[in-house]
């Protein structure tokens, strides 16, 4: 067996570990530990002179593995593999200590951190001594693509995709294409047709040869991996189509919050009190009147419904602000006489042209009142019958501290924009991870925001986070890029570290074939041995510790390198 | 001087793995008796390495995973779950306060929860002291 | 020196904590004792010879050839007999379950020797003791001090008191294995490297096992083996009935299973397991036929003793060894 040659870097991550870890005292400890050749202490390992540190390391020292403790593998694993496999060592030859978020920003005793950060240091050490070489695989890609929902982000990354001569199967479940977009009259900040935007694709995207349209349908299941899935489109009457594709994105936008959960604005009981989007269809009808079918006089639209607020959704919607006051100045120029009020708790209209739409509506004679909208929202009654509105909207107004009446003949909740009910159906489908609120996770929020964990599947749009139409096409069109930079390439590395059957050992039992849930092992019953699939296997390495023989390996998680670590970690005691 | 646990925590990639990170990027304070192991699912838990660690002188250990419907790879959690008991009745046998393993769900989202956790079973295996594991096997006669 | 070139080996056999079961093993060979003998001296074997530990003491380092250690290590006199044979012998053999894991006589590491001096020397329905006599390791009677070894609180393996060369399982162990064995040995046949288990096979139990097996390993309930209506053809664990197997190294002849028991694990776990009794576990819960926790908690404890189960032959040689003995 080779002689095992480990260099050891301790990250300060300019004070962020530093400040909290004696750094020059974990890499001294870690000195001592047989096999490791080298242990030094660096500013930044993730830049460059960082990463040139430990390639001239590997060459000058004969280096064959390497253990850098810093910040979370999720975040530059990948940086220092890279960096392994400029200085010619395979990439699987490392491996990563987390003491920046599991150390040196969770606590407050340094001496405390000290110990800990060597102990995760001393396990990755004790692990890495078992690690093995892993070669790099690659799968051929499918050039077709699948995109679940047919609204602004689906139809722009179908378009662009299918532009380049690629097939698109674009599957929507409404029996239209356009979704949100679709049902809107005028959009933010410009105040343009939505209809003149996106009636144009839908018909492009109809009529597209590259793309074929599967309206009132829906995709129960996804089969395969990056570059191969299959799956079947389920219409009505009981119409199926299987497709095979090598990338998938998914699309499926946003629905709003239902404001009859809070009490006290009566939608549903009062008929004036209507939401953002039963105001578009009145704006698109060309029909802005009361329920009597008279012009109403005093318009209330209030903010953040069911935003903001701890007992709905603690995020931004992001668009209702905009969009509140686009309303406005359509509402102004219907009704040059009425009495516009923006209820509002905080005006967030960022984006480009959106402060100056606010600055343009705050001219236009709108009155704008504030409300705490981690308090109660404003309480909407029944006018009585002395008074000439039909309603009041009671609320505490923040800027001058007093209690206000404002009187509305029609009132507009300004809703938030929410994930839709059968989100979690379709994470499972596809394979990608929610987070609380329900939205769809990328694969990092900064760096790679289309991609998920699950390769081959991107999300775009608002089924992200609520968005507006600039950010959801950039969106759609940044993951139609990434799948033509695939399938232009014609291949792409899949995951090595699955798990493999040693035959020599595996006995046939058979245990492992119902445990995998990609389907990966199947019985050879000649050999009376499981054999895994590696392309369909996703490496979660349950198979393995379901084995009861130790035939299966978990690839970069055996038994070995597990058990080591925890002897290392438990190398470095707490100090009592 | 007051006794100081060690946990040993297994967490998934996915789920708690991320959940613990971002109690870090969130700057959420916890004890610092747990040492954490990451793996990717955690269906890849095998009692194996609970023993281990107790063995090696954990006096308590955590395994999270996805909360059930949300495995990253569908269903692992679920294998730990059934694991888990067994396991659980499996030390209890061999003398051990059940209270030292412990199985929890944490989520992506859940940095707070992964912090409130950690001090809460830090604080439970205070209270229940060392243990003997290691001890009892150094000390055979 | 017969008439072969070759000097004969000198062979022993020691029991330690053990039942009988593994000399009788060895005795076993019937007929085939003639070609043992021809390729061998018996130079201790305190069941069948009338050889004394001072003749053994008297023989130069590395006397023996082969050891046949069997049993497990329950008292000093194991202890020093382990040692001195390990010195007196080149090639030491941990010779049956006890010896290689601990065995049956392990599953006393559940208890304590004071819980067990208590059972046996005051409260068996037996045992008339008024005066609560206990064992001492010295007494004096006129003739002088007599000595006796001292009864441990905790078994252990062969290796966990001295380096073990290899291991040859089963309780007993199969005697074709160890006639196999014996005939590598004479022939001058290429040993495995030290530390191997001899006599078994990598694959374990189920590659022999004749039962028909399927990928439907789902268990909705834990059966005793009493509890179902086998019908001698199914797998036992697609029965509900915890069956060792698949964990266990093949070798014995799938006996028990062919008796229509299910095995129990004696032949130990196969090369790379670090703890037959937690893989197993982890096997077995796996097949746990529900996502729900109450139903999986209630589908667990059908297994009515976990420890005893899974440790059956191995406890002492587990990873955590025997049951905590609670200091304060």
């Amino acid at each position: 067996m080779e002689e095992i040659r480990i260099g050891v870097y301790v990250c300060w991550c300019g004070t962020n570990i530093a400040k909290m870890v004696d750094v020059e005292a974990v890499a001294k400890a870690m000195r001592e530990i047989p096999g490791v050749i080298v242990a030094k202490d660096y500013k930044y390992m993730c830049s460059d002179p960082g990463q040139e540190l430990i390639i001239q390391d590997i060459k000058e020292h004969n280096l064959n593995r390497v253990v850098v403790s810093a910040c979370s593998p999720r975040i530059h694993e990948l940086t220092f593999r890279k960096a392994l496999e400029n200085a010619g060592l395979n990439p699987y030859m490392f491996e990563m200590a987390n003491i920046r978020e599991h150390d040196s920003w969770v606590h407050t005793d340094r001496a405390e951190a000290t110990q800990k950060a060597k102990a995760l240091v001393a396990g990755a050490i004790n692990r890495v001594r078992w690690h093995e070489s892993l070669d790099k695989r690659s799968v051929e890609i499918n050039p077709a693509t699948l995109i679940i929902g047919g609204g602004i982000a689906g139809i722009s990354a179908a378009l662009e995709i299918a532009d380049a001569g690629k097939q698109v199967y674009l599957v929507e479940k409404q029996s239209q294409l356009g979704g949100t977009v679709a049902k809107l009259d005028l959009l933010f900040p410009h105040l343009d047709s939505a209809q003149q935007l996106i009636q144009p694709k839908i018909n492009r995207a109809m009529n597209h040869l590259s793309i074929q349209c599967f309206l009132n349908a829906e995709i129960r299941e996804v089969f395969g991996y990056i570059g191969n899935f299959e799956a079947k489109v389920y219409q009505k009457d009981d119409l199926e189509t299987e497709i095979q594709f090598g990338n998938v994105i998914v699309a499926t936008g946003l629905k709003p919050f239902d404001p009859s959960k809070i009490d006290q604005l009566n939608y549903k009981r009062l008929p004036n009190v209507i939401t953002s989007l039963e105001l578009e269809e009145k704006l698109l009808s060309g029909n802005l009147v009361m329920d009597n079918g008279k012009d109403p006089k005093h318009i209330a639209l209030i903010h953040c419904i069911g935003s903001r607020n701890k007992n709905h959704h603690e995020y931004c919607s992001r668009t209702c602000c905009n969009t509140a006051l686009k309303y406005s100045n359509q509402i102004r120029s219907a009704f040059p006489d009425a009495a516009i009020y923006e209820i509002y708790s905080d005006i967030r209209s960022f984006g480009k042209g959106c402060e100056e739409l606010y600055t343009h509506t705050a001219r236009q004679d709108v009155m704008f009142l504030m409300y705490d909208q981690k308090g109660e929202v404003p309480k909407i009654t029944e006018a009585r019958h002395s008074e000439k509105v039909n309603m009041m909207l009671e609320f505490r107004e923040q800027l001058s501290g007093e209690h206000v009446e404002v009187p509305a003949d029609l009132v507009v909740l300004m809703v938030a924009m929410e994930a839709h009910e059968n989100a979690k159906e379709i994470a499972h489908a596809v394979g990608v991870s929610m987070c609380g609120n329900s939205f769809y996770i990328e694969k990092h929020p900064k760096l790679d925001p289309v991609a998920t964990t699950t390769g081959g599947v991107y999300v775009v749009g608002s089924c992200q986070s609520p968005k507006d139409i600039p950010d959801s096409v950039s969106q759609a069109r940044a993951a139609a890029a990434r799948i033509m930079a695939d399938i232009n390439f014609g291949s792409v590395e899949v995951e090595v570290t699955t798990a493999v059957v040693n035959e020599d050992i595996c006995c046939g039992c058979q245990t492992c074939i119902s445990v995998c849930p990609y389907t990966a092992i199947h019985f050879d019953a000649e050999k009376n041995v499981s054999v895994v699939n590696e392309i369909l296997c996703k490496g979660c390495g349950t198979c393995g510790s379901a084995c009861p023989t130790g035939a299966i390996r978990s690839r970069h998680f055996t038994d070995k390198q597990i058990l080591s670590q925890i002897e290392g970690l438990m190398s470095m005691q707490l100090q009592h | 001087m007051e006794f100081e646990p060690t946990i040993v925590a297994f967490l998934c990639n996915w789920c708690s793995y991320t959940g613990a990170d971002l109690a870090g990027t969130s700057r959420m304070k916890y004890a610092s008796n747990i040492r954490v192991i990451r793996v990717m699912c955690s269906g890849r838990v095998e009692p194996t390495f609970v023993l281990k660690a107790f063995r090696e002188g954990a006096d308590g250990v955590l395994i999270c995973g996805c909360h059930p419907g949300d495995c990253h790879y569908h269903e692992g959690n679920y294998k730990c779950l059934r694991r888990y008991h067994l396991l659980q009745n499996y030390i209890e046998q061999m003398g051990m306060d059940k209270r030292r393993l412990h199985l929890d769900w944490i989520s992506a989202s859940e940095g707070k929860q992964f912090a409130e956790l950690v001090d809460k079973m830090t604080q439970t295996i205070k209270e229940l002291g060392p243990c003997q594991v290691k001890h009892s096997v150094e000390t055979l006669t | 020196m017969s008439d072969n070139e070759k000097p004969k080996l000198k062979l022993a056999v020691y029991w330690g904590a053990a039942c009988g079961g593994c000399c009788v093993s060895v005795l076993d060979v019937h007929e085939k004792l003639f070609n043992v003998v021809a390729a061998a001296d018996l130079v201790f074997w305190p069941i069948a010879l009338d050889i004394k530990y001072k003749d053994v003491e008297a023989m130069p380092d590395g006397h023996i050839d082969v050891t046949l250690f069997n049993g497990a290590i329950r008292n000093s006199e194991n202890e020093h007999m382990a040692h001195l044979l390990r010195k007196k012998t080149k090639v030491l053999v941990a010779y049956g379950s006890c010896a290689h894991m601990g065995g049956i006589p392990g599953l006393a590491n559940f208890t304590t020797k004071e819980e067990l001096f208590r059972r046996v020397y005051d409260e068996s329905e037996s045992t008339v003791n008024p005066d609560k006599i206990r064992p001492q390791t010295s007494f004096t009677v006129p003739e002088g001090v007599l000595h006796i070894p001292e009864f441990y609180n905790d078994v252990r393996a062969l290796d966990q008191v001295v380096d073990v060369d290899y291991y040859l399982p089963g309780c007993p162990p199969q005697t074709e294995r160890l006639v196999d064995v014996f005939m590598a040995i004479v022939t001058g046949a290429e040993l495995p490297p030290k530390g191997s288990v001899v006599g078994a096979y990598d694959k374990s139990q189920c590659d022999e096992c004749e039962r028909k097996k399927t990928d439907n390993k789902k268990i909705k309930a834990f059966k005793r083996p009493w509890e179902i209506q086998d019908d001698g053809e199914t797998c036992f664990l697609e029965q509900g009935v915890i069956c060792m197997g698949p964990a266990t190294r093949g070798g014995c002849g799938v006996r028990c299973i062919k008796g229509n028991a299910p095995c129990r694990g004696c032949y130990g776990p196969p090369a790379d397991v670090t703890d037959p009794g937690a893989k197993m576990m982890s096997a077995i819960a796996t097949m746990i036929d529900s996502d729900d926790e109450d139903e999986i908690v209630e589908i667990v404890n059908q297994v009515a003793d976990p420890a005893g189960t899974f440790y059956r032959f191995s406890l002492p040689g587990s990873i955590l060894r025997r049951k905590i003995v609670q200091t304060v």
